[in-house]
């Protein structure tokens, strides 16, 4: 569930404690949580599921003939129980995030491009597109950059073509002698 | 025909509150279908609820969470469940182009197109392979033999996995001896284990001094939202107009296929799909918007082939889906089961025909879209927001812990939190170590309970 995240902008913020004190940080089952705070929620939601469990397991018994359907429905308030345990503990312990709402940066759509070209070999023609995308991509203001790109990368596929036999290694876009 | 009409309003019920559960459970990141799909539905079955609505139920809320995990997956960057987990790169990379909203939009009309056309293929494919029906039954403990192998294999943990399952099956075969020494008999306990296995991994490792420093994190983690843009107007837009012909027949293709191959995982075939369709896109907005549209759609229509075909051909959980997160259709005792010794099945197989899985699938899919693709359509900033900002992770551990706890004790009482913890932590070490994931591991199970005893039984005769 590890994955890293595209840097957000702006310089991170340390984490906003509101006592002063550093919690203790871990990264358990793929997100942050407070070692304290993690502690206390796991008694309370055990706590609280166990509680209500047992509870109706005691009363429904008594109420419900069958014993069967007395053993289901006492699950059934067992796992209300379970988020009502969920439900306390989002309340009492805040999420160890913090969330940025994204601007566009131009300079980050270069860097998708330059990634897309990276990873798919080449971005391929603009003109051998559907109406459809053309006018897709024009709507969401994406036509110009990648007709850009799209001159770019001819231009240096034009420049590597050329049979220069004196080429740094590393100028070998198209293959090239290896 | 009042028993018809209550059937089918009990369906539709149970298909809408499915859906309902489902589309807030997937917008919560890291709730895997498995560890929330199996134990509710197995509530319901046990619950006594009509087929037909354990079927809806069911369903309708795994078509409903593949829509909704779009939501964290495409605004957040951090995948919704396992299934969100292969399309994250072509997600991130059109977040960064600042259209996420367009990723979104794909995703959830992929997933609605390919839902449609997915159910009326399983059960074509189901009454195909039918007539095998009775020979796969005969056999089963050796099929079940077989298809644990291959799916070990085709594992992350390759050969160490096929190995691993010896020692794996060995101890759920031991605790079951020792369980019924105390007359106690466990199903649904080994599932929950297997299904919240990492969870149980990453707790105990976070007590053990040496694993818990390298878990720790200096700062809170960092989530950068998406703006919000709406350039419809109206409640429901036309999912035609939001992906074009091309990536409604892609999509179409690709749900056909993946509903055909519904012996390997979902996440797989996800993948291999994006690759097949990708590889046949040059230009690179139009690969990445296509792809991304049809990978969704086989979230979908992986999941219901994998549910259904096994369950109307055979009724035998033979598929990742079938053993994991739909396990209860098969297997609720004990209401619904699969007796190994009288080789009875009695099951949603035999109590619904062909045509009432017809009927009741397309049933769910259309009460699913109902629910989400308008609720994400237009809620998807606001939801993602809320879950990033209110609901702490603490908060769904701890929701996690109780049903442990809850489920043990219904099941087994403390043996029951004992089997959960020993098959979670053994299972979590396996999959984290040597990639003996959680598809091999309810394999392993079924070994453990159907394979094992006609093993014994030839070596002893």
């Amino acid at each position: 569930m590890n994955q890293s995240l595209a840097k957000p902008l702006g310089a991170p913020t340390p984490p906003a404690t509101t006592d002063g004190r550093t919690p203790n940080l871990y990264e358990v089952w793929g997100d942050t949580v407070a070692g304290r705070d993690l502690m206390l929620s796991i008694l309370l939601g055990g706590a609280v599921s166990l509680g209500t469990f047992g509870l109706a397991h005691v009363a429904l018994h008594q109420v419900v003939e069958s014993v069967q359907m007395a053993k289901a429905y006492s699950m059934l308030v067992g796992i209300l129980g379970c988020l009502a345990g969920g439900v306390a503990s989002a309340w009492l312990f805040k999420p160890k995030r913090l969330v940025l709402e994204q601007v566009v940066d131009p300079a980050f759509r270069q860097q998708v491009v330059a990634e897309l070209l990276k990873e798919y070999g080449s971005l391929g023609r603009l003109e051998e597109l559907s109406p459809h995308v053309v006018a897709e991509l024009h709507e969401l203001g994406l036509y110009e950059l990648f007709r850009e790109a799209q001159a770019q990368e001819a231009l240096v596929r034009e420049a590597d073509a050329e049979p220069d036999r004196h080429l740094p290694m590393n100028a070998s876009l198209v293959g090239g002698r290896s | 025909m009042e028993g018809l009409l209550y059937e089918i309003l009990m369906a539709f019920g149970l298909g809408l509150l499915g859906a309902v559960v489902f589309a807030a459970i997937g917008l919560v990141s890291g709730t895997d279908e498995t560890t929330t799909l199996a134990p509710l539905t197995m509530l319901v079955a046990l619950l006594g609820a009509p087929p037909a609505g354990v079927l809806t139920f069911f369903l309708a809320g795994a078509v409903a969470k593949h829509m909704t995990h779009a939501v964290p997956t495409a605004l957040l960057g951090i995948p919704g469940d396992t299934a969100a987990t292969a399309l994250l790169a072509d997600a991130n990379h059109l977040r960064r182009l600042g259209v996420p909203h367009i990723a979104l939009r794909k995703m959830i009309s992929g997933a609605a197109v390919a839902a449609v056309i997915a159910v009326p293929l399983s059960v074509l494919f189901a009454v195909l392979l039918a007539p095998f029906g009775d020979v796969i039954k005969e056999f089963a403990p050796w099929v079940f033999l077989c298809a644990a192998l291959t799916i070990a294999y085709f594992s992350a943990g390759r050969w160490a996995a096929v190995l691993a399952l010896v020692p794996f099956v060995l101890v759920i075969v031991a605790l079951q001896t020792l369980t019924a020494h105390y007359g106690v008999k466990l199903a649904v306990s080994y599932f929950l284990g297997i299904a919240v296995a990492p969870l149980i991994a990453s707790l105990f490792a976070l007590l053990a001094p040496d694993e818990r420093e390298r878990m720790r994190r200096d700062e809170y983690r960092l989530f950068s939202l998406a703006p919000d843009v709406k350039s419809w107007s109206g409640y429901f837009p036309n999912p035609f107009k939001v992906i074009n012909p091309k990536q409604t027949r892609m999509t179409a293709v690709a749900a056909s296929v993946s509903s055909a191959t519904f012996v390997f995982s979902p996440v797989a075939m996800t993948v291999v799909m994006g690759e097949i369709i990708g590889s046949r896109i040059k230009q690179a907005y139009d690969r990445l918007t296509t792809v991304i549209t049809a990978r969704n759609g086989v979230t979908e229509s992986t999941y219901i082939a994998e549910a259904l075909i096994p369950l109307i051909a055979f009724g035998l959980p033979l598929s990742p889906v079938a053993a994991g997160p739909a396990a209860p259709l098969f297997n609720a005792p004990p209401r619904f089961f699969v007796d190994n010794a009288t080789g009875e099945i009695n099951n949603l197989h035999n109590l619904l025909n062909t045509y009432e899985f017809l009927g009741y699938g397309l049933l769910s899919v259309i009460v699913a879209i109902l629910v989400a693709y308008p609720f994400t359509m237009n809620f998807a900033h606001k939801a993602a927001s809320f879950v990033a900002r209110k609901v702490s992770h603490e908060s769904v551990i701890a929701t996690f812990i109780g049903l442990v706890l809850v489920i043990g004790i219904w099941e087994g009482g403390l043996l029951g939190v004992m089997v959960i913890l020993t098959i979670g932590l053994l299972g979590g070490f396996l999959a984290r170590l040597i990639g003996f994931n959680m598809g091999v591991q309810f394999m392993g199970y079924y070994t453990a309970v159907l394979s094992v005893p006609a093993i014994i039984a030839l070596t002893g005769a």
